[in-house]
């Protein structure tokens, strides 16, 4: 956070606008000037960079929040969420931040706001406002023929304004590997294309609407080594996506305020493999549909408190063929209610409480409440108690999967709705072995939930320096794993999901930010974090888990600091970045990102990561970045991004090592 | 196949060392078993591929932890083996598998701390093709699979306490399945994965005298 922010409003967090000098909760902004000059294309680009965030390489680029993984974060595109994941991971890549004004982060649970996967934070990303009458292009060239071009154009006339942005990405990809016959990262191209207008109708009214189309298309030419014999396919990926956001707003006075929001996006993924020999191909299909209509009044009974009521419709469809046949769509309703009351107690003190209620068909309800409070001991010293619940609703694959694998032992999972029928089916068939005690368990899924508590403390001192400690700990329980409920005849299993694990991740971030001159301005950052699964945990203190030494084989009984916690969380990772920037419009900036280590996989058998060759080694990122504004028509940049050229290739296949780019501006 | 009969291998001499000493704490005597350690005893060792599946020859390698040697497989039908090794399938001499008085059960613990076979414990037979005492399968008995990366690795905390053919007790721990002791790394190639994979690595310790103490 630059200290210059502090009076930067904020809209996500409590749903309404509050300056960020008046938050009972965890929140960072990323603003337009940092994300230009630090050369970011691409969401997950700029979220590397920030305290406390990781990116994960699985199913695209994913985020983690608080030690919480991709699919209990909600990512929303100015306020409405994005829907399309694939295992769980919603792919950051996919959102080009050339026409962003501001990203709010947010973090610990507001499902109390937001509903389903709001669990670890909310990353809201703010699209540009027409306020101006402006048309500007943007080109970059990038290593691995790597370029981007850009368009943005707004117009504001005497009661409305238009804006339309364009842009269009496309890199050869690269190989981490040489001589590899497939490519870590193969050739794809991305673009996208927004349209939105807003009118004001009169004194009271006003509407508008927002149109977004997303496209992605990715070679694949896929080496399988098959024991020995190398099968060789060539196909594509393709995902569309496109977002539609009327509102009608009502401002029926001063204090109340109502706005009507309709919202319907759709994700459509497909992906085909013509294999070589006689394989056959293989062809993906997934389709999902969410429309949503949301009503928000923000009333103000006086100037010391706000109430914002508000509820909603959501309808859901999915269809996939690795459900089943994609002619069959699965549908989901949610009707919810929320309300949220803030009261300034006194100068010092203000309270906030909120609860959100979510009714559906497909599985269990959920209550999600939030209280948090801000009190200011001074004028340098602020302190913020937060406690919230989130959930995540199961997701169409643990409802509704129907897969079996032929080739790898010929193993079936089998959503929750499917499998009693399944097994039936297979039974009747005579294709069973047995099922286990886990069969007779199965019923219908509930919503994964968390508790998050948030104790902050927050130093400012004038615009010169800020500082904030923010403690967390997530306590998370009924999460969805997947457990044997059969055994075939085949030899293989069959498996289904079940609400049984409970996990927690608590720590301690640290930002300091500080300018050091008119010039020069440094933010550094430092996140420690913990994750533990409860049951793992439990079963170390009664001495019940063991493990091999590496070099002495000797096996012994293992501590509570032996055990790495989840996997993929660094317990460590930290930055620090420094600003520079004169009169005649010349910047430079220096981003130093550290991340510790981090565990990948287990080595020694007992499924837990504890020893040091189970994890990913820790390492530095420095990206810097310099430019130029001649005049008000053309700036130029110039970055190189990993520039230490570090390179993992098993553990970051998403990482490069270094790249070197040019960019030019220019305003007409 | 090499095997060894050391009795302070310098893998495990550490843990030698401290069993001794900790032998002599807690029960004031200085007759210790001997520990016997098997090196690369190969069981059903990969010849080829079948269907792209990998496949050995199909034949079991029995082992007698009596007389700490491997027994010919003309001897099958035997009392002459305690332990026969076929890829991650162990038997033992009972039941199904042959005429001996043996058995097995997986002990949860470590190898060191195993000094009595419990007086509760309930020794199974191999009943072929429902059970075996020594359960198969990843996570079920001795090892566990890992299927993104192709590697069978022991369970650390596993004990195999074995009855011999001739019902007396030994305690057997896996150490390690692939040649030479030590597992490739998760980035080998397959080949190299199939290829020095089947290769047991274990330890044991026998008690000749048919009661149920390892000390």
């Amino acid at each position: 956070m630059n200290p210059t922010q502090l009076d930067e409003v904020v809209v996500t967090a409590t749903r309404t606008p509050r300056t960020m000098g008046n938050l009972a909760i965890p929140v960072s902004i990323v603003g337009s000037k940092t994300l230009y000059q630090s050369g970011s294309l691409r969401l997950n680009d700029i979220l590397s960079e920030q305290t406390g965030l990781m990116i994960t390489d699985n199913f695209g680029k994913g985020i983690q929040m608080q030690g919480l993984s991709s699919e209990y974060t909600l990512i929303l595109l100015d306020g409405e969420p994005l829907i399309g994941r694939t295992g769980g991971v919603l792919d950051l890549s996919r959102i080009t931040i050339r026409n962003i004004r501001k990203i709010e982060i947010i973090k610990g649970p507001s499902s109390s706001l937001y509903g389903s996967e709001a669990m670890g934070g909310v990353i809201n990303i703010i699209t540009d406002r027409a306020g101006q009458n402006k048309l500007d292009g943007s080109l970059r060239y990038a290593r691995f023929s790597t370029a981007d071009g850009s368009i943005n154009f707004s117009k504001k006339f005497n009661q409305a304004d238009l804006q339309f942005s364009s842009n269009y990405n496309r890199s050869e990809g690269y190989s981490l590997k040489p001589f590899a016959l497939q490519k870590t990262v193969e050739p794809f191209w991305k673009s996208v294309q927004q349209l939105s207008y807003n009118q004001i109708l009169s004194s009271h009214w006003k509407a508008g609407a927002g149109i977004r189309f997303n496209n992605t298309h990715i070679d694949n030419s896929i080496s399988v080594q098959n024991l020995g014999n190398t099968i060789l396919s060539k196909g594509f990926e393709k995902n569309g996506e496109f977002n539609l956001t009327p509102y009608v707003q009502y401002q029926v006075d001063q204090k109340i305020k109502s706005v009507l929001r309709g919202y319907v996006t759709g994700f459509n993924a497909v992906q085909k493999l013509e294999v070589k020999d006689a394989y056959g191909s293989y062809n993906d299909a997934f389709k999902q549909l969410f429309a949503r209509l949301e009503q928000q009044t923000d009333i103000h009974p006086s100037k010391f408190s706000t109430l914002t009521l508000g509820g909603g419709l959501i309808k859901e469809e999915v269809s996939s063929n690795r459900y089943d046949s994609l002619s069959t769509v699965r549908k989901n309703q949610i009707a919810y209610i929320f309300a949220q009351h803030e009261q300034l107690i006194s100068d010092k003190l203000t309270i906030i409480g909120g609860a959100r209620f979510d009714a559906n068909k497909a599985y269990a309800s959920v209550m999600s409440p939030k209280l948090s409070l801000q009190y200011k001991i001074d004028s340098y010293w602020s302190f913020n108690l937060s406690y919230g619940r989130g959930f995540k609703a199961p997701d169409f694959r643990q409802l509704y999967l129907n897969f079996t694998n032929l080739a790898a032992g010929a193993y079936s999972v089998f959503g929750t709705e499917v499998a009693v029928p399944e097994i039936k089916r297979m039974s009747t068939a005579g294709l069973l072995e047995q099922t286990t005690d886990m069969y007779s368990r199965l019923s219908a899924l509930k919503p994964e939930t968390s508790g998050g508590l948030n104790i902050g403390f927050k130093y400012q001192h004038s615009n010169h320096i800020n500082a904030n400690l923010n403690l967390f700990r997530n306590d998370l329980s009924n999460m969805i794993v997947t457990d044997i409920i059969a055994y075939k005849k085949s030899g293989g299993q069959v498996y289904s999901y079940f609400n049984l694990k409970s996990a927690l991740t608590q720590g301690a971030e640290l930002n300091v930010s500080k300018q050091l001159s008119k010039k020069i301005h440094i933010q550094s950052g430092y996140q420690y974090l913990f994750t533990a699964d409860k049951e793992v945990l439990n079963a170390i203190k009664n001495g019940m888990v063991y493990q091999r030494n590496q070099t002495t084989n000797l096996v012994t009984r293992m501590k509570i600091s032996d055990y790495g916690g989840l996997s993929f969380r660094s317990r460590h990772s930290a930055n620090l970045k420094a600003y520079y920037e004169n009169a005649k419009g010349f910047f430079a900036t220096s981003r130093l990102i550290y991340r510790g280590r981090w565990g990948t996989t287990d080595l020694d058998g007992n499924g837990l990561i504890n020893r040091s060759d189970e994890y990913a080694k820790g390492y530095l990122q420095l990206n810097c970045s310099a430019g130029i504004q001649l005049n008000s028509n053309w700036k130029f940049m110039t970055g190189v991004d990993n520039i230490f050229n570090y390179k993992d290739i098993y553990n970051l296949p998403g990482n490069p090592g270094r790249v070197g780019y040019l960019d030019i501006q220019f305003n007409f | 196949m090499k095997k060894s009969n050391v009795i302070a291998l310098v893998l495990l001499s550490t843990v030698f060392f401290y069993a001794c000493t900790k032998d002599e704490n807690t029960s004031g005597t200085n007759t210790t078993l001997t520990q016997n350690v098997v090196k690369d005893l190969m069981a059903d060792t990969i010849v080829g591929l079948s269907n792209g599946q990998p496949v050995g020859a199909g034949k079991f390698t029995f082992y007698s932890l009596e007389s700490n040697a491997i027994v010919a497989s003309t001897d099958s039908n035997s009392t002459k083996w305690d332990l026969a090794f076929r890829g991650t399938t162990i038997l033992t001499n009972a039941g199904t598998s042959g005429p001996g008085a043996g058995g097995a059960f997986i002990y949860n613990g470590t190898f060191d701390e195993l000094k009595t076979v419990p007086v509760d414990s309930v020794i199974k037979k191999d009943n072929y093709p429902t059970s075996y005492a020594i359960t198969t399968g990843s996570n079920k008995g001795w090892y566990v699979y890992d299927g993104v990366n192709n590697l069978i690795t022991p369970i650390p905390g596993r004990v195999l306490v074995i009855k011999t053919a001739k019902g007396n007790y030994a305690k057997v721990e896996i150490i390690n399945y692939y040649k030479g002791g030590t597992t490739p790394a998760p980035s080998a190639a397959d080949d190299i994965k199939l290829k020095t994979q089947r290769f047991y690595t274990f330890r044991y310790v026998h008690q000749a005298k048919g009661t149920a103490s390892f000390q």
